[in-house]
């Protein structure tokens, strides 16, 4: 994909796959220039970056290397996740504390590299993906919906404190995305449970990619919003 | 595209509905109270939207099932097709302290807010489900989420319209209907100016007061809710069943 000369740049963290590359398609097209961050390399996105979110050293290092050599970033979008079901009882404490480290600890990294930048320039917006899970709650999801609410909790509180800067920050809760996160043998694939949702069906990575460029481009007057693509999972 | 019904079309947050989804190339219907400013706006606006076959004028009063009824079936004939987007804007607001708010206009205030939501969807259903699917978008307030003093009336209201919008997604997500609501804060338009006559100051005050306790320090223009109503009415999203997106600044920032 052609990068384009002058484009607001944005950052997206879990490009490489699922939603984070679906967000990347559709912000590309709507001529943003993307950056991916991720684990794997995000071939989808303009620019990409490998490196882990929960690394404080190596998120810090990608957002000023591109805000030098890019521009400042507009927008970042924050989808690195990963997903497990497990009872409390087997959840190992390193699984505890990865849980956190990418899904709160992801979103921090990237708000504390790119947030001074914003309030410079008195305009910005950060999504933070949170889950139906952190919502609604679920059998076996203690580690990830525990995770996932924490979002939430950051999400509020910096939208608070960063709105009278002109920086937006909301949050997107989807319901089960048909990604790679859901492996095929996931109890969320049963048709027996998307017969049971209101939609009738998973949600599309691209309904979720439509709602982060609601969102960045029109939610305007959204702070400290939760959308909610979810097939109805949580109401 | 589709035919999208808007009640409440010649307030600014309903014109503002009407030119969003016209842009998009759906064909308007634009709905409001029989009286004659109000058609005049409709009009006007129809006019500068392409006129006839752009769009349509169905006054009709929301609080009279019969009438809402009889407005839909003209809708659909005039459009030769079933509505396939509701988007309901219209309200009656009237706030006084509980004792003192006259029982008739109290239910006045429910009737016309829930009673005529309730009314517009049961009239678009059999269409809507014919047609495969459609969208129903209820623009409920800010009120309904956090309540506000003087205003039981409009708050019990709104907060049964975002009820209503969550178990009518449960019912209808199968049928291809999407059902969410809308609960914006205090937006920028003529309610304001009602607001300022009776504090005695200019709408430029009121904007004043109001954005003081909005985190972003500013009202919303009726422009931002009619992107949140596109957004939910976008063909290709499906998933967005049941819920509520409160559209005000951050002052409930998720609450509920």
């Amino acid at each position: 994909m052609d990068d384009i000369a002058g484009a607001r740049v944005a950052v997206v963290t879990g490009a490489a796959s699922g939603i984070g590359a679906a967000t990347v398609t559709e912000l590309s097209q709507r001529g943003w220039t993307t950056v991916g961050l991720d684990l794997r390399p995000s071939t989808g996105a303009h620019h990409a970056v490998t490196l882990d979110v929960s690394d404080p050293a190596q998120v810090r290092a990608a957002i000023c290397r591109i805000e030098r050599e890019l521009g400042p970033v507009e927008a970042a979008v924050c989808a690195a996740g990963h997903y497990a079901i497990v009872p409390l009882a087997d959840i190992g404490w390193t699984e505890w504390l990865r849980m956190l480290r990418v899904h709160l600890g992801g979103l921090l990294n990237v708000c504390r590299a790119v947030v001074p930048g914003m309030v410079a320039r008195g305009h910005g917006t950060i999504i933070g993906f949170t889950s139906d899970l952190a919502v609604g709650g679920s059998d076996g999801d203690v580690h990830y919906s525990a995770a996932k609410g924490t979002v939430i909790g950051l999400v509020r509180a910096l939208a608070a404190e960063l709105a009278p800067s002109g920086v937006r920050v909301n949050a997107i809760a989807p319901g089960p995305t048909d990604t790679p996160l859901l492996a095929p043998d996931s109890p969320w694939r049963r048709p027996s449970y998307v017969r049971m949702l209101p939609a009738g069906r998973l949600v599309s990575p691209e309904e979720v990619a439509l709602s982060v460029a609601y969102l960045v481009e029109e939610g305007t007057f959204c702070v400290g919003e939760v959308l909610s693509p979810n097939s109805g999972s949580v109401i | 595209m589709a035919v999208a019904l808007i009640t409440g079309a010649a307030d600014e947050l309903g014109l503002a509905v009407a030119r969003r989804l016209a842009s998009e190339g759906h064909l308007v219907a634009l709905s409001d109270l029989p009286r004659r400013e109000r058609l005049e706006t409709l009009h006007k606006l129809a006019a500068k939207l392409g006129g006839p076959g752009a769009a349509l004028v169905v006054p009709a009063d929301v609080a009279d099932p019969e009438d809402v009824a009889r407005m839909v079936a003209e809708v659909e004939e005039r459009a030769g097709e079933p509505i396939g987007i509701l988007v309901t804007v219209a309200g009656y607001l009237a706030t006084a302290p509980f004792l003192r708010h006259d029982p008739d206009d109290w239910w006045r205030v429910v009737d016309t807010n829930l009673g005529g939501v309730f009314a517009c969807a049961q009239a678009v259903l059999p269409g809507m489900a014919e047609r495969g699917g459609g969208r129903m978008i209820f623009i409920a307030s800010e009120w309904g989420v956090t309540g506000r003093a003087g205003a039981t009336a409009c708050s019990a209201a709104e907060a049964g319209i975002i009820a209503m919008a969550k178990s009518l997604g449960r019912e209808l997500g199968q049928l291809g209907i999407a059902v969410n609501a809308i609960a914006p804060g205090v937006v920028d338009t003529s309610r304001l100016e009602a607001d300022a006559r009776e504090a005695g100051v200019t709408r430029e005050v009121i904007r004043t007061r109001h954005a003081a306790r909005v985190p972003l320090g500013r009202i919303a223009a009726p422009e931002e809710i009619a992107a949140a109503v596109a957004f939910l009415a976008d063909p290709r999203m499906i998933s967005m069943v049941g819920q509520v997106l409160h559209i005000n600044g951050g002052t409930t920032r998720a609450r509920g």
